[in-house]
């Protein structure tokens, strides 16, 4: 072949650097949280709600949302349920070994441009991962918003992620948490059903029709709660919601994501409803 | 401008050139360092490949196209171009369908990647019909255009010498005149050939394709000459094997995302994924990572894919789109509707390839046109 | 416990709030506040469906006893929102049991009474029904979404 042209190595846009595990918390029986250093000291910055493609040496990439910051450390954290072949693997890990990491990827959740309102969390099952790096950064600038309510949702009791910590936002009296699971067990007390069977609840603590929502979980309880926020009169435009498809790139080339006209990797992962509110309506998008 | 002996050449003029001397201007390419690719007869078809000689070139041929059907005939007269497009788009130089992004290998902090510094080769692309040139616009803006820019698209997409050749022949699946797209070449080719019986008219469309013509001995086009380039593109506009009412697409394609002519379509769509293949703006890839029996060293390799295929939305377990119907759908609204809110432009070129290269004829101007026949907004069923 | 305390609970309950003061002050007449402890039954399945409840505070859970495995949760109801609706439909026979989980205080109100005012005015009876109608489907929404399992594992159906 007769070459000219200038020599162009392939950049990093596609190739993951080695992040070392630093920790591995078990969540319940088929989930985990990594916490990831970066390589050579850097500093890791994003903003709540974008992802990170994992990388396992040659096994692999997936897509996993950056599930918060260690307080202390400042190490990325990553929850992974194994539910195929690199998820499975990922959730193997142990402390020191290595992860590639290609990312920060997305549109976060819109935090500074919601200051002075209401916050209302609905997160359900592993849906909660994506929402707790924008409660970090709620609760670290806690002044600046007004009323916060987090509803959660899992299956089981067992299936509760970040259990200590949901303590912990338990406790606090400038947050209100309410947990609810599909199915309880011998020890719970607490609430039994869907997520959106808590959303009466939350009408003691603030106008609905006033606060900010951010969604994240099964894109059917998106779907439910979508039209009952609608039915309680929030405009659509205070609603968020996270969504998340199949990628390979992460940046918008090889249409793995699409829904609709949006990629996911690009133009969201978190959408503001009127972007996407007719496209959740239809069926195999 | 350049000058030659007596000669001033620019941008926007035109030259009569002898055809013979088409083989002069491949030379002059090839001293340039470029490796030339254009039309040549393989397996039964005119593809894209390597080209050296003009005897390289399909010359005397035509092609015959229909709905699921290609075949080559012996045309009566040796005209160089008279034919339209075949299953090869200028795609696959742009944007490989197989490439290494690079190799990893294990090392004390893990990993390490040599990614793959193979320089991209230097294309001059002969014969780029109108429709391929705005393809190749329409990819531009796909891989260029956006937040990102595709490393990979880029470094070969820099260097290509494009010499574009004016359709005087329509094809039995074309309808570029329905998409705008043709025949008339757009801006961006540096020469745009016209073939005339006994000579090329050769448009002069960039300061590189005027250092070119340059070097070819040639003598100014006259008004009666572009009439007649004129004329014939009107008449190969007016015989189109196809064509399609575009009007207003988009937003007929998104109020009828539930008509029942999906269905019907589906029932024959074998989600075989031709279309896609042979489709020169269709830029799915997947991206694969593979090792080696030992785990020593890992490679990553991008590679075309197909939303055609199920695994393509495989998502935490299961498909998103699982039955035909859902991803022929995906396929024609994302081509004809989506691609619009996503680059500003219809994704089709009316080139007509996923027409005749459908094993079972799907035809999507008439698929189109049954949609606008019985179009939700006409009737009472409103949602 | 007031006539006066009831009918601000009634003035507050979201189930009642908007009603006709007339008619709240009609249902206050049957009505009584009730506290109960944690772990204490509000009804039980098989009795005669006496009583509506408007849980005012706490949080109640639907329940069915099943032998060899106990009295398995199904549902909670939290306050503001209603127990109870087979007081309204022969054979006015409970068919679950309710237990309060916490310490809970609801309105009750006497069901066969309720029924003969509702008998006797019939646009009272279609405000009601209207109300336990939408209460009824809203727990029938609720049940089949968790039917769905939506948190539950994917299934495998990638070929090896």
């Amino acid at each position: 072949m007769i070459s000219q042209a200038t020599s162009s190595p392939v950049p990093n846009l596609f190739l993951p650097s080695p992040f070392q595990v630093t920790g591995v918390r078990r969540e319940t029986s088929d989930t985990i949280t990594l916490r990831l250093r970066p390589p050579d000291g850097q500093v890791f910055s994003f903003q709540p709600g974008q992802f990170n493609m994992l990388y396992l040496f040659g096994i692999g990439e997936v897509p996993i949302s950056i599930s918060g910051v260690h307080p202390r450390t400042h190490d990325l954290e990553h929850t992974v349920r194994a539910v195929g072949y690199v998820t499975r693997a990922l959730a193997r890990l142990r402390r020191g070994d290595v992860v590639g990491v290609r990312g920060p990827f997305g549109h976060g959740w819109p935090l500074e441009e919601v200051r002075g309102r209401d916050i209302l969390i609905l997160a359900g099952g592993i849906g909660l991962a994506p929402l707790r790096p924008a409660l970090q950064y709620l609760l670290a600038h806690r002044p600046d918003y007004e009323q916060i309510v987090l509803l959660c949702g899992a299956r089981t009791p067992a299936d509760l992620l970040y259990q200590p910590e949901l303590e912990r936002w338990r406790g606090r009296l400038d947050l209100q948490v309410f947990v609810t699971v599909d199915r309880g067990d011998e020890l719970w007390r607490g609430h039994i059903g869907v997520v959106t069977t808590l959303l009466p609840l939350v009408e003691r603590f603030l106008d609905m029709r006033r606060a900010v929502v951010l969604m994240c979980g099964p894109e059917v309880m998106l779907r439910v709660a979508v039209r009952e926020l609608e039915d309680r009169g929030v405009p659509a435009e205070q609603i968020f919601l996270s969504l998340e498809r199949n990628m390979k790139c992460a940046v918008g080339f090889c249409g793995h994501c699409q829904f609709g006209p949006a990629f996911i990797c690009r133009d969201g992962p978190v959408f503001p409803l009127p972007r996407v509110r007719s496209l959740l309506e239809i069926r195999e998008l | 401008m350049v000058s030659l002996g007596s000669r001033t050449l620019t941008p926007g003029q035109a030259w009569r050139m002898e055809k013979t001397r088409l083989q002069e201007l491949l030379d002059a390419l090839r001293r340039q360092g470029y490796t030339v690719i254009g039309p040549r007869i393989r397996d039964g078809a005119i593809i894209y490949d390597e080209i050296q000689r003009l005897t390289d070139l399909p010359i005397g041929w035509t092609d015959e196209q229909e709905k699921g059907y290609y075949r080559l005939k012996r045309r009566e007269d040796e005209t160089f171009f008279g034919f339209a497009v075949g299953p090869h788009s200028w795609k696959q130089f742009l944007h490989p369908p197989i490439f290494s992004l690079g190799q990893a290998r294990r090392n004390g902090q893990g990993f390490e990647w040599t990614p793959s510094t193979d320089p991209p080769p230097r294309y001059a692309f002969l014969g780029v019909r109108a429709c391929e040139l705005h393809a190749i616009a329409i990819l531009d803006r796909v891989f260029m255009g956006g937040p990102y820019v595709d490393p990979v698209y880029r470094a070969r997409r820099e260097a290509i010498f494009l010499i574009a050749v004016q359709c005087t022949v329509a094809g039995g699946t074309c309808f570029c005149a329905s998409m705008g797209t043709g025949p008339k070449a757009p801006p961006g080719a540096d020469l745009v050939l016209t073939e005339l019986p006994d000579v090329f008219i050769v448009e002069i469309g960039t300061e590189r394709g005027a250092a070119l013509l340059a070097e070819i001995p040639c003598t100014p086009a006259t008004e009666a000459d572009r009439s007649v380039v004129e004329a014939r593109l009107e008449e190969t506009a007016r015989s189109m094997g196809r064509q399609l009412d575009a009007t207003d697409l988009p937003a007929l394609l998104y109020r009828n995302l539930e008509h029942p002519r999906w269905e019907e379509v589906a029932q024959r769509c074998l989600t075989c994924g031709n279309c896609t293949m042979v489709c020169p703006t269709c830029f799915c890839f997947t991206v694969e990572d593979v090792s080696d029996l030992a785990g020593a060293q890992a490679e990553r390799v991008r590679r075309w894919d197909s939303c055609f295929t199920t695994a393509f939305t495989y998502t935490a377990g299961r498909p998103i789109r699982q039955s035909a119907k859902a991803r022929y759908r995906q396929w024609l609204t994302h081509k004809l509707a989506s691609w619009w809110d996503q680059f500003g432009t219809s994704g089709c070129v009316g080139c007509g390839r996923c027409i005749t290269w459908c094993p079972v004829g799907i035809d999507l101007t008439e698929e189109v046109h049954a949609i606008r026949q019985t179009d939700s907004a006409l009737t009472s069923e409103r949602r | 416990m007031s006539k006066a305390e009831i009918l601000e609970a009634l003035r507050q309950h979201p189930f009642t709030h908007d009603m006709d003061e007339a008619w709240k002050e009609s249902l206050a007449e049957i009505a009584r506040l009730q506290t109960y402890a944690p772990d204490t039954l509000l009804l039980r399945e098989g009795r005669a469906a006496d009583a509506f409840f408007l849980i005012v505070d706490g949080l109640v859970a639907v329940e069915m006893f099943v032998p060899d495995r106990g009295s398995l949760r199904l549902q909670t109801v939290s306050a503001g929102e209603i127990v109870g609706w087979s007081w309204a439909l022969p054979p006015y026979r409970w068919e679950f049991d309710a237990r309060a989980l916490v310490e809970t205080t609801a309105v009750v109100l006497d069901a066969a009474q309720l029924r003969a005012r509702m008998s006797q005015d019939c646009a009272l009876a279609a405000w009601i029904l209207s109300r336990l109608l939408t209460v009824v489907a809203g727990r029938l929404k609720a049940t089949r979404l968790q039917l769905l399992d939506l948190y539950a594992p994917p299934p495998e159906r990638r070929p090896a």
